[in-house]
């Protein structure tokens, strides 16, 4: 420990990167060497921050592959797990990153060679049907579009965790946290076996991530054009993306409550002061 | 050339006016190369007549060894590169004797960028700045000298112009060149990995580390080399302002442009191989070292492909962002309230106080008659005395209409016209007994 910048947490707290590197690993942030400030300032505080964060129930990973992220142990920090394209696009991901070819334009890559790549793995079809999950009878061109509309938002959710870096013109760079992806294979044992103890070290569940994910109780919002393209087709239930950025129901439901009731209510001790409009009558005499 | 000649937009406009097309198919561009190469190795000049069919005929049997009539075939082939300004006839002599041919400017350009030119070394590199620094030292002591116009386009200009410019487009050329090289290793290295995977490791390290060490040789020299070349320029520069030398002024900041270019090609090119280096070595370190028999990518891939059936999701810590409570407020109502007007946007008319002209005009009217005015032009005069002189046309008639209304009028059938002051006449009206009205 001596052999660091930081000989106590104190050190660590008070240097200016905490703030940033904490918010960042809290809010679920791969980082690597691609950050070299905040790797190298996490690869020094590394002791202390390990107990650090065990004290919020989380353990901060440092695999060999070179990048850190925070894995909650428990529910007090509060955590989510990827959703179906988020997997799919991250596997697929991992794929072209670990391909030699993609060695030649040092990790970046186009995103239709990501989703083409996506679409040749599982099968068009396949892919068709996973991201289109509550779908009876399918529009080709709907579908489709759906396809690439969750793939890339799938892909921007992947960006925010640090597994891959959104640059211009459509160009994307893959950075090596995306080889979580590929624990479960990784070892010589059978990846059910490897399945097990990654879900036992709570890096993982079994099932879709969309289907167990805390709060996912909101609806999809349907396009406008999807409805009045198919007004028979069922609307769909569950998005799997409505969760992100949404506050876990864990810890913050308290706080949900308490600022309800701390909001003043003005406007309705001020309508009755109001002359209403003649277009609201009608309304005020119901 | 000049500064204006430089302009863009004329240069395109020229161009565009001359309508220049290039085409040129394989035996074209191989004809052209074998051309260049044969000068170069014989240390030609020109071509005579003969001499280009043989050289055709030789690239002809190699590209197609079954055509036939290489002759014919050769003659379209020359009239093709002459007219597209490729080969230029340099004999002169018409039609005494046969033509003699030399490959153009653009030609050799063509077949220069085809052939693979030499790539930038530490021994070039440094053989070419240290020239570069000679002649640069030359010139600043002829400037220092010069004195005559003459001198300074001789003796500055002209060398900065050719020889300062051929050396640095030198440097140039050959960096372009190991940026080709560069994107080859590239290339090279991901089909060593696709071919030999984990046999490969050190022959892809060994070529991370050669370029490596060339491109941090090469940024060393031109950082140390570059700002000797500048403070040169510089100092010729100051010279050339002091002797108000236009031409050569501009002839030196032509060359500085060039000489900072250069030397912000190799930290470039140093910043994004050390990308590249760290990447690849991360990739051979963490990917190919830990999976030898490249099994992983077949095994994840099939867990790619049985994703929907076998279904999993991983964990990510996912904090809610810090809830900053604002201070409550008590609510303020400063806004006006939204009402419907009630009060009436018609206004009952109200009387007023303005004086009635009608009431003032019978007013002095009747003053007039209970002074016994006799005529009507005598009751109009006392009246627009008091009234202004833009009314008294108006104030006249209504002086009439009060008269006949309060007292009684005679006339003669002729009625005389009286005039009443210089700007106003009238119908001149007796008035009887000489009073109102009764």
């Amino acid at each position: 420990m001596t052999d660091t910048r930081y000989l106590a947490l104190g050190d660590v707290v008070a240097d200016e990167l905490f703030p940033d590197v904490d918010l960042a690993l809290r809010r679920g942030r791969h980082i690597d060497r691609e950050d070299p400030l905040w790797y190298s300032f996490l690869s020094d505080a590394q002791a202390h921050l390990e107990a650090f964060y065990r004290r919020f129930g989380c353990e901060l990973m440092h695999p060999a592959d070179g990048y850190f992220y925070l894995l909650p142990t428990s529910d007090r920090l509060g955590r989510r797990h990827l959703s179906v394209p988020e997997m799919l696009v991250g596997q697929a991901l991992t794929l072209l990153y670990l391909d030699p070819a993609t060695l030649q334009h040092g990790g970046v890559i186009k995103r239709t060679d990501a989703l083409s790549h996506l679409a040749a793995v599982m099968g068009g079809d396949a892919l068709t049907r996973t991201f289109n999950p509550k779908r009876k009878r399918l529009d080709e061109r709907v579908a489709q579009e759906t396809v690439r509309s969750k793939f890339s938002e799938a892909l921007r959710r992947l960006a925010t965790l640090g597994f891959v870096e959104l640059l211009e013109a459509e160009s994307l760079r893959l950075r090596a946290g995306l080889l979580r992806f590929a624990e479960p294979v990784r070892g010589r044992g059978s990846p059910a076996e490897a399945l097990e103890r990654l879900v036992a070290r709570g890096e993982l569940v079994l099932g879709d991530g969309a289907d167990i994910s805390e709060d996912d109780g909101e609806q999809e919002q349907e396009p406008e054009a999807e409805d009045a393209l198919e007004p028979e087709l069922p609307p769909q239930d569950l998005s799997d993306f409505d969760d992100f950025g949404e506050t876990p129901s864990l810890d913050a439901a308290p706080s949900l409550d308490a600022k309800a009731s701390f909001e003043p209510a003005p406007e309705f001790d001020a309508l009755p002061e109001f002359e209403p409009l003649p277009e609201f009558e009608p309304e005020d005499e119901e | 050339m000049t500064d204006q000649a430089k302009d863009p937009r004329i240069v395109l406009s020229a161009l565009a006016r001359s309508r220049p097309v290039l085409e040129l198919g394989t035996l074209d561009l191989l004809f052209l190369a074998a051309l260049h190469l044969r000068a170069d190795g014989a240390a030609l000049a020109s071509f005579d007549e003969e001499k280009l069919a043989e050289v055709f005929e030789q690239v002809s049997a190699l590209l197609e060894p079954r055509a036939e009539r290489l002759r014919r075939r050769a003659t379209h082939t020359l009239q093709r590169l002459r007219d597209q300004k490729l080969l230029a006839r340099v004999d002169g002599a018409g039609l005494l004797r046969a033509a003699e041919f030399s490959l153009t400017r653009l030609a050799a350009s063509i077949v220069e960028s085809f052939l693979e030119d030499e790539a930038l070394t530490r021994e070039n590199l440094t053989l070419l700045t240290g020239s570069l620094r000679v002649s640069l030292a030359e010139i600043l002591t002829r400037a220092q000298a010069a004195q005559a116009p003459e001198a300074w386009h001789t003796g500055i200009e002209g060398p900065l112009r050719v020889t300062i410019s051929e050396l640095v487009n030198g440097i140039e050329r050959r960096q372009r060149s190991l940026d080709l090289e560069q994107q080859a290793f590239q290339v090279q290295i991901a089909r060593l990995l696709e071919s030999d995977w984990f046999g490969a490791v050190d022959q892809c390290l060994e070529l991370l580390e050669s370029t490596s060490r060339t491109l941090a040789e090469l940024n060393e020299i031109l950082l140390r080399d570059a700002h000797e070349l500048s403070s040169l320029l510089q100092d010729i520069q100051e010279v050339a302002v002091a002797a108000s030398a236009e031409g050569a002024e501009g002839a030196v900041q032509r060359v500085m442009e060039q000489v900072d270019r250069i030397s912000a090609w190799g930290a470039a090119r140093q910043r994004a191989w050390s990308e590249y280096y760290q990447y690849v070595h991360r990739y051979l370190c963490d990917v190919v070292r830990l999976d030898p028999s490249r099994a992983l990518i077949e095994r994840l891939r099939e867990q790619l492909s049985q994703h929907t059936t076998r279904p999993f999701a991983l964990a990510v810590a996912a904090a809610p962002a810090p809830r900053l409570l604002r201070e409550i407020e008590p609510f303020k109502d400063d806004k006006p309230k939204v009402t419907r007007p009630r009060a009436e946007r018609e206004r009952a008319p109200t009387t007023s106080d303005a004086p009635d002209p009608h009431a003032i005009v019978e007013e002095l009217v009747q003053g007039a008659l209970a002074r016994g005015s006799r005529g009507l032009c005598e009751v109009t005069q006392q009246v627009s005395a008091e009234t202004a002189t833009e009314l008294q046309f108006v104030t006249a008639g209504r002086v009439a209409q009060v008269v006949a209304r309060l007292a009684r009028t005679t006339h003669d059938r002729d009625r005389q016209w009286v005039s009443v002051n210089d700007d106003l006449v009238i119908e001149e009206w007796q008035i009887a007994n000489g009073g109102p009205r009764d």
